[in-house]
């Protein structure tokens, strides 16, 4: 096979203003023809450094201080830029993460496409915007001749990112670098985006260097995987090695720590202690010792290179030979026994048919009325005292207008919310602002929902003060139980939200959420900004404290693994209604909704077996407008079973066994019968 | 398109119309009794009372105004007793002779600030970034008129290269034709807006210039003049529209200034005598005027913006 990329020992720094980031030392790898090559690691580690280096793309202060970059044997480090040009775009194209930044909004689709074709190839502007039509038919827009005037911010975040593969293709490039191209997707269009790259793959024999930090993702479709870790490249093998015969301790945990399907969710998931090494002041000797279960002394004095066979290499002293971690090996604690309420008592929490709509309007001064997003019709569920309950579904499906209504922030149209039997909704002034310290909301921003001018004191005394408990002196007492209760040392009461790490700041909000001993807390994708070895210490503590304050959650997450784990009933939703409702056990074994079943069937696994011989039973199209839901049930759309009676008729929620509703005409298990579906369906 | 236009501008007439209403009110409030003015303290008050019942001053206050915008919509703006000929023929070639010192100055202020801008953001936090940032400091937060006298210092009592007065000519055309008495107002005016520009500009860009889009355009293998001129132009300009709209009034304002200084016979000079006069009507046909100013600005900047941006483009 020939060889198409080859990096050597490749370091790159960033510059700032007062140090020197260490972004990228040592690294190797090498991508042959026709390759697929996994890259990946968590945030910081320098994987995306790394593919902006072999584009000569760095940000401001980023410079490419040794090693080598060779495709097909020319050195690419030192080339003059107007060399370079001519290889961006041509012989390597990149695609990033996010396609609603990434596509310039003041340019048509068409123009953007060709530019790269008229750049690189010359020709007139005609064959340029052909070649466009082309390579859009190609990646899957409908109708591209019809689209080249389009604008980005008319397509959806699907389509934009297919247009962004487009114009990555356009000039034939021998590599492509594709950079968490999925992650800001849904995970159906994640599924449909990684099967056209994989298409597009095969078609036309290119290398792809795959970026990501989702080891499902690489499991599926990567020939081999390269791990790395605080800016060096920790191992290289084979993808089916990876995951099963690992010899880095890190690779080794990181795979651990990412909860699976069959996870035991009493016990506390396996997680990395600690937080990865500040790279402008890097420790001397192995990167990872800090936090590794393995180190010994050695570890701290020299750092192991690279080393090991051809297929197979290695950076640590003291590799693990046991393949994956085992299940006893880990250090797991049961979570303790949650006292949750029986089936006879009133519920904590009572959804009762709330419906919310937003109008739509046009016209800058003189607004009308010319349509509304429904974003949730008529959605009834319950909560138990001591429950954690999930709520699944992807963007725009009404989880999280959901989630704002039951903790009060929005009113619903219609609908009640019961709160230990009493309607939040029907509460006003003080009586409703007492009511609120019992229902909390935690945010899925780490970054944007704490005061970024608010110390940390302030920020867990506020809500003690505008609830006018407890004196100045039991504040803070509290805020200190607090900051222990969250793993936090006090001494961080001083500081300010951006001093502490994404996780950090996570457990501050958990904190700020806890003050006020809420009974409920309403969890908005709680750990999706976090990566994979700080989320499971985030998901355990959630964990922990659930038992220790005794409350409920309601735990909201497109992410089916980590609901999975925290969840004892999870509910599906589907454009603004709920389409299923079961324990989480009954729904990952026998969903009835093929909605649910699609949903489970796309999560890229952490496991090559299952992802390849996975049919890839793709759920196709994309969501519909919720301006216009489609009548009787609203995923016929996109649904392989939908028949004539699914346009007409509205399904009913159904009784699939015990606790476990479904709404569809066909679904994939059989009912109960209808007398007990009768009687189940209004209590859920 | 055309229909929400249509919206927009009906909605700046009403807007128009109320200042309109503003400005009689107060017209009103300052000298419901003209006749006194004119006729002078010694006048009787049977005079006066005669004066103001023949010109309709003794009338409601409704009626007057109804008046007063039948005579607006006939482009009649009142009368200046004190000049004693119609405001509007006070104002005649004024407002020429000042659109013709803010236009110039405006657009090249626009076409200056814009690459400064630009050149500033790609060479962030280098030297030429810190020179022109500390050039634009110091202007802005100099006086427009400090800046004038320094200018008159250098250029014209100094070196003489140009004239201390601006163009002295009743018509456009003549001040037109001699651009070296008005090069120093202008480079006045020019220079306060570059200042204030080119910093709006710098920041706008360098927002730009932090967009994924700009890193995928540089990743198609755009030379940095394509991505600078294809990519990043018209994005960062986005935000100077509507600015430059809202500034259009205040160009008027810096006009009093530098139009006095320079002794050049616009809309400020006027308005600046018909303060020492106490001359009402005049006084109140520029705000009049700097309020029509201000809702057009807004409304051909927001014309501007659909026109540039197509994610606001409205049907």
């Amino acid at each position: 096979m020939t060889r198409v990329l080859e990096i050597e020992d490749l370091s790159t720094h960033i510059q700032l203003s007062r140090s020197v980031v260490q972004a990228v030392g040592n690294v190797n790898l090498h991508i042959d023809a026709g390759e697929t090559l996994g890259l990946v690691g968590e945030s910081g580690c320098g994987k995306s450094i790394t593919g902006l280096s072999i584009m000569g793309l760095l940000p401001p202060g980023g410079k490419v201080v040794g090693g080598s970059i060779k495709l097909e044997g020319r050195e690419l480090v030192g080339l003059p830029d107007a060399e370079m040009r001519k290889i961006r775009g041509n012989d390597i194209a990149m695609i990033f993460q996010d396609s609603s930044s990434s596509l310039n909004p003041t340019k048509t689709i068409g123009e953007q496409v060709a530019e790269p074709v008229l750049l690189h190839r010359g020709g007139s502007k005609k064959e340029a915007v052909d070649r466009a039509i082309e390579v859009l038919d190609l990646v899957g827009i409908p109708g591209a001749k019809e689209r080249l005037s389009d604008y980005p911010h008319q397509l959806s975040g699907g389509l934009r990112q297919r247009v962004m593969i487009a114009i990555a293709l356009s000039c034939d490039p021998k590599v492509l670098i594709a950079d968490e191209p999925t992650t800001a997707l849904d995970v159906t269009i994640q599924a449909q985006i990684l099967k056209l790259l994989d298409d597009l793959k095969e078609r036309f024999g290119m290398s792809i260097l795959l970026i990501t930090h989702d080891m499902g993702v690489v499991a599926g479709r990567a020939d081999r995987v390269n791990v790395m870790y605080a800016g060096r490249m920790v191992e290289a093998t084979g993808t089916k090695e990876i995951f099963s015969n690992m010899r880095h301790p890190y690779t080794q945990a990181l795979l651990a720590s990412i909860p699976r399907m069959d996870q035991d969710n009493t016990k506390t998931l396996f997680s990395i202690p600690g937080i990865p090494p500040d790279l402008t002041n890097p420790p001397p000797g192995c990167r990872f010792a800090p936090r590794c279960a393995y180190t010994k002394s050695d570890c701290q004095e020299s750092e192991p290179s690279l080393s090991g066979s051809e297929d197979h290499v290695v950076a640590c002293f003291h590799p693990v030979m046991d393949g994956p971690l085992k299940p006893e090996k880990m250090v797991t604690l049961s979570h303790g026994v949650r006292e949750r309420a029986g089936e006879g008592e009133t519920p904590l929490l009572e959804v009762i048919d709330l419906e919310k709509t937003f109008p739509v309007t046009s016209g800058a001064i003189l607004k009308r009325k010319v349509g509304k997003v429904h974003a949730v019709s008529g959605v009834s569920l319950t909560v138990r005292r001591g429950e954690i309950f999930g709520l699944v579904g992807e963007s725009g499906c009404g989880k999280s207008t959901l989630g704002r209504m039951i903790v009060g922030l929005e009113r619903p149209d219609s609908g009640k919310v019961l709160l230990n039997g009493e309607d939040i909704f029907s509460l006003r002034g003080r009586t409703l602002a007492k009511k609120r310290r019992d229902l909390q909301m935690m945010f899925q921003d780490p970054y944007g929902s704490l005061d970024p001018r608010m110390r940390v004191a302030a920020i867990l005394r506020e809500p003690l003060s505008i609830q006018g408990v407890e004196s100045a002196k039991d504040q803070e007492a509290r805020s200190i139980a607090l900051m222990r209760e969250v793993g936090l040392p006090s001494k961080a009461l001083e500081r300010f939200p951006h001093e502490f790490s994404g996780g950090q700041r996570q457990r501050i909000g958990l904190a700020r959420a806890l003050t006020l001993n809420p009974k409920l807390i309403v969890a908005d994708e709680p750990v999706s900004a976090l990566d994979v070895s700080i989320r499971s210490q985030v998901l355990n503590l959630m964990k922990r404290l659930q038992v220790s304050h005794d409350m409920a959650y309601l735990v909201i997450s497109h992410d089916l693994a980590v609901v999975k784990y925290l969840a004892d009933r999870i509910g599906v939703m589907y454009l603004g209604k709920l389409v299923e409702l079961a324990r989480g056990d009954d729904l990952y074994s026998r969903a009835a909704h093929p909605y649910t079943q699609g949903l489970i069937d796309t999560i890229p696994l952490p496991d090559p077996e299952i992802e390849r011989d996975k049919k890839k039973r793709v759920i196709s199209g994309e969501l519909p407008s919720p301006i216009a839901p489609p009548s009787g049930c609203r995923f016929r759309t996109r649904c392989p079973r939908a028949q004539e009676i699914c346009a007409i008729e509205e399904p009913k929620l159904r009784t699939f066994g015990d606790q476990h509703y479904a709404a569809c005409h066909f679904p994939l298990v059989e009912p109960l019968e209808e007398a007990a579906s009768a009687s189940g369906q209004t209590k859920i | 398109m055309a229909g929400y236009l249509f919206r927009r501008f009906v909605t700046s007439l009403v807007v128009v119309l109320g200042i309109s209403m503003v400005a009689f009110a107060m017209l009103h409030l300052i000298s419901s009794s003209p006749g006194r003015a004119v006729l002078g303290l010694h006048a009787s008050p049977k005079a006066v009372a005669a004066f103001n019942k023949a010109n309709g001053y003794d009338d409601p206050i409704v009626i007057q105004y109804w008046h007063y915008l039948l005579q607006l919509l006939h482009g009649n703006l009142g009368y200046s007793y004190k000049l004693n000929q119609p405001v509007t023929s006070v104002l005649g070639e004024n407002v020429l002779r000042s659109l013709y010192l803010s236009g110039v100055s405006l657009v090249l202020a626009i076409l200056i600030a814009i690459p400064l801008g630009i050149y500033q953001a790609v060479r962030r936090n280098h030297l030429g970034d810190y020179i022109v940032t500390s050039g634009a400091f110091t202007l802005y937060s100099m006086p427009s008129f400090f800046l004038g006298l320094l200018l008159i210092q250098a250029f014209a009592l100094s070196l003489k290269i140009f004239p201390p007065e601006a163009s002295q000519s009743v018509s456009v055309i003549g001040v037109i034709e001699d651009p070296r008495a008005m090069f120093l107002p202008i480079l006045n005016l020019v220079a306060i807006q570059v200042a204030g520009y080119s910093q709006y500009m710098r920041s706008s860009a360098l927002d730009g210039l932090g967009q994924d889009y700009i890193r995928l355009a540089r990743a198609k293998g755009l030379s940095q003049k394509a991505v600078l001129t294809g990519h990043l132009l018209r994005n960062s300009i986005l935000p100077m529209i509507t600015l430059i709209g809202l500034s259009v009034p205040a160009l008027l304002a810096g006009n009093l200034l530098i139009e006095t200084l320079f002794n050049y016979p616009g809309l400020g000079l006027m308005f600046y005598n018909a303060l020492q006069n106490e001359d009402y009507p005049i006084l109140l046909s520029y705000t009049l005027i700097a309020g029509v100013l201000t809702v057009a600005g807004n409304f051909i900047a927001d014309v501007a913006i659909t026109i540039a941006d197509p994610r606001v483009r409205l049907s």
